[in-house]
């Protein structure tokens, strides 16, 4: 009887996930393609060049909490194109003056260093995997860096209201399925600026697992800017809330600071 | 126990240092002040001897130490060309109470100031921790002075650097830097000397402690006795390519004056290197290449048994991450001794048996649980050729914000007492540690 119900079981997810196989029409996948571009332009490529200041509340299940501050520079080459960051982190103690510095090339691996000042050395990390957490949050490096477009296939599910926004409903799925840990996520873009409202991941089995949500949106200097969002993750019943401060554009950074020398000797004037 | 002749100038470096963090400017003058940029960290540490061979001092345990490290930075608002050099200073020091020599120590792990008197140069003058190269816990061109004590007996990693009293100048010009460091007051290596861990005694020929009673003789301070590194990096779109150069002494007292009197000494040294880093082709990961010739110039011809001969390490290094925090790293490493012939026409009974190739292997697995709060990972040496081994298991937990606690162990393996891992054989030991971070 139980290897019938497990049988029954198994039949009704081949049918379930053969449902989400029926293929998407070009017209839906052009138009989510779409969107998807604008998003990504909107949220990992604002402007030229961008400096902010990123609070990040860890919260597990116990409630116990766990805080990290960083400065975030970013340096656009073109939209959708070639990026650097630069991170320096404050806080927590353990890791205050560590730094960050990530050439970002879409479609390869970035090229990515960590500096600890207590040996004053330059280590390079290897990034084959993205999907790890970023600093011991729910965010992982994709999610803070932007995933590359045409890892997905995005397609348009249809039109909502969220709350006062109006939005698209995107669904995104990886074309090489098994290389990331969720089966789909769904999209909740905001059509008056792009950016994102709600992300929901889904595994391989379907099941949500995982909640994105922005909280806040600012306009900053004409942009409009996410400066508080959640991640949650159902399953470990954890969630890390990001908070956004003194954001702001086209201030003059360049190529230069994204140099060792940077990791070494940060600029006052851009980490403080 | 060896007794060290130091070079009492030794200490002028520390002097320099204070002096200058006396000399700098009033509270007002400060752009931040710096009683209100206070971090570091208050640790408890034990560490457990697992073999107890007798030789060494205390044979139950390595160490049992508390420690503060406090740090600050301030940036100098007057007078007005500090502040138009973007000037910084950094303090670091370490308070030690050692329950096992019963003592209590400070140490200044750092005191510099760096500047920039125009935007392409930085300057860095004063007491600093200098490092460089592609190896992981495996040093060519780093030259810099090194702590093997600490790493043997589970100290953290960041005291296997002895920081240097240095005047640093690094030049940019992108995609092209250069790094030129002299260091006037000679730091060696600590040595094995027998208190915590035994070692070999070449003149004993056998495994010693606390009796071994050699003697290190340091460098005289004098103006040509000044060390000189230099380094210069490009970056080819990913791909680091450094060239360096050193001249100055081996760090290790690899040199015997006088047999007599077990005396040795610290002979001079040149080392010229090369080192490539960056992205693996199609596989992924990182991969790193590295070479230096290091030339004995006190022993060019390779003739006296008693100074070290020249040779060429050569290293080659991968690491890659795998999903779910899973990164592993794999080392090759040579050492060709150059002159071999005449090392062993002129090479008397007693001396210790070496191999014209020397190599040895590493390995690094970590692994990250519980959302990266739990590191457990294990550092591997392994030399085929000395038929000797090191193994550095390590479970690291990140409590929260504040508070992180490591267990650990060292163990060694060797079938010789005069390899360098063989030697540490009876010193297997394990270690515990509580940090709070503030």
């Amino acid at each position: 009887m139980k290897t019938l119900r497990i049988g029954l079981a198994l039949v009704s997810l081949l049918c379930m996930s053969g449902m989400g196989l029926e293929s998407a029409t070009a017209a839906e996948t052009s138009a989510g393609s779409a969107v998807m571009k604008e998003t990504i332009a909107a949220y990992y490529y604002a402007r030229t060049d961008a400096k902010s200041e990123i609070r990040m509340r860890i919260v597990n299940r116990q409630g116990q909490t766990r805080e990290r501050r960083l400065t975030l520079l970013r340096l656009d080459k073109a939209d959708g194109g070639e990026q650097s960051y630069y991170i320096y982190f404050h806080e927590p103690a353990d890791v205050q003056g560590m730094s960050f510095l990530v050439l970002k090339h879409p479609g390869g691996d970035d090229d990515r260093w960590l500096y600890l000042p207590a040996i004053d050395l330059v280590k390079r990390i290897a990034t084959s995997d993205k999907r790890t957490s970023f600093a011991g949050s729910d965010f992982t490096y994709e999610d803070v860096s932007g995933r590359d477009f045409d890892e997905d296939e995005h397609t348009l599910e249809g039109e909502e209201t969220l709350g006062e926004h109006s939005v698209f409903v995107i669904k995104s799925t990886p074309k090489r399925p098994g290389e990331v840990e969720f089966g789909t996520r769904k999209f909740w873009i905001d059509k008056a600026t792009h950016l994102p409202l709600k992300v929901e991941h889904y595994d391989l089995k379907g099941t949500l697992y995982k909640v994105y949500e922005t909280q806040e949106i600012q306009n900053i200097e004409g942009t409009p800017t996410i400066t508080k969002a959640v991640m949650k993750d159902l399953g470990n019943e954890r969630f890390t809330e990001l908070t956004i401060k003194s954001v702001s554009y086209d201030g003059g950074i360049t190529a230069d600071l994204f140099q060792e020398r940077s990791l070494r000797r940060p600029s006052p004037q851009w980490i403080q | 126990m060896d007794s060290v002749k130091k070079n009492s100038w030794s200490r002028i470096g520390l002097f320099l240092a204070a002096a200058l963090f006396l000399a700098l400017p009033g509270k007002d003058a400060l752009a931040d002040d710096p009683t209100k940029n206070i971090h570091g960290f208050a640790e408890a540490v034990y560490g457990p001897k697992l073999d107890q061979d007798g030789l060494t001092r205390k044979n139950d345990f390595n160490f049992m130490e508390q420690r503060l490290q406090l740090k600050t930075s301030c940036r100098p608002d007057q007078p007005e060309t500090l502040a138009r050099w973007n000037t910084e200073f950094f303090y670091k020091g370490d308070l030690l109470v050692d329950e096992r020599e019963k003592t209590a120590r400070y140490n200044i792990r750092e005191a510099n100031g760096v500047f920039s008197p125009f935007s392409w140069i930085d300057v860095k003058l004063g007491r600093q921790i200098l490092t460089w190269g592609t190896g992981d816990l495996l040093f060519i061109n780093d030259v810099f002075p090194k702590d093997f004590e600490s790493f043997f007996v589970g100290r953290d990693d960041e005291y296997l650097k002895v920081p240097s009293d240095a005047s640093k100048f690094s030049l940019y010009h992108p995609p092209v830097s250069v790094d030129l460091v002299l260091i006037p007051f000679f730091t060696p290596d600590t040595p094995l000397d027998g208190d915590r861990l035994s070692f070999y005694d070449v003149f004993l020929g056998r495994l010693a402690g606390k009796e071994s009673g050699r003697l290190l003789t340091e460098p005289p301070l004098q103006p040509d006795s000044t060390e000189v590194a230099a380094r210069v990096t490009r970056n080819f779109s990913g791909t680091e390519a450094a060239l360096y150069g050193f001249k100055g002494t081996f760090n290790q007292a690899r040199g015997i004056k006088n047999e007599d009197n077990k005396e040795f000494f610290y002979p001079r040294l040149a080392v010229y290197g090369s080192s490539l880093r960056g992205p693996a082709p199609f596989v992924g990961g990182i991969v790193s290449g590295e070479i230096g010739y290091l030339d004995s110039l006190e022993d060019r011809g390779g003739t006296d048994r008693l100074v070290e001969n020249s040779a060429i390490k050569y290293l080659a290094g991968y690491e890659r991450d795998f999903p779910e925090d899973l990164r592993v790293g794999i080392q090759y490493f040579i050492e060709q001794i150059m002159d071999f012939d005449a090392l062993t026409v002129n090479a008397r009974g007693g001396d210790v048996p070496r191999d014209r190739f020397r190599q040895l292997m590493t390995l690094r697995i970590t692994k990250l649980f519980w959302l990266q709060t739990l590191e457990a990972s294990l550092f591997t040496f392994y030399s085929p050729t000395d038929d000797d081994a090191h193994l550095r298991p390590r479970l690291g937990w990140k409590i929260n914000d504040q508070w992180t606690a490591t267990v650990g162990a060292n163990w060694f393996l060797g079938k010789h007492d005069w390899t360098e891992f063989g030697q540490l054989e009876n010193n297997d030991n394990v270690y515990a540690r509580v940090r709070y971070h503030f």
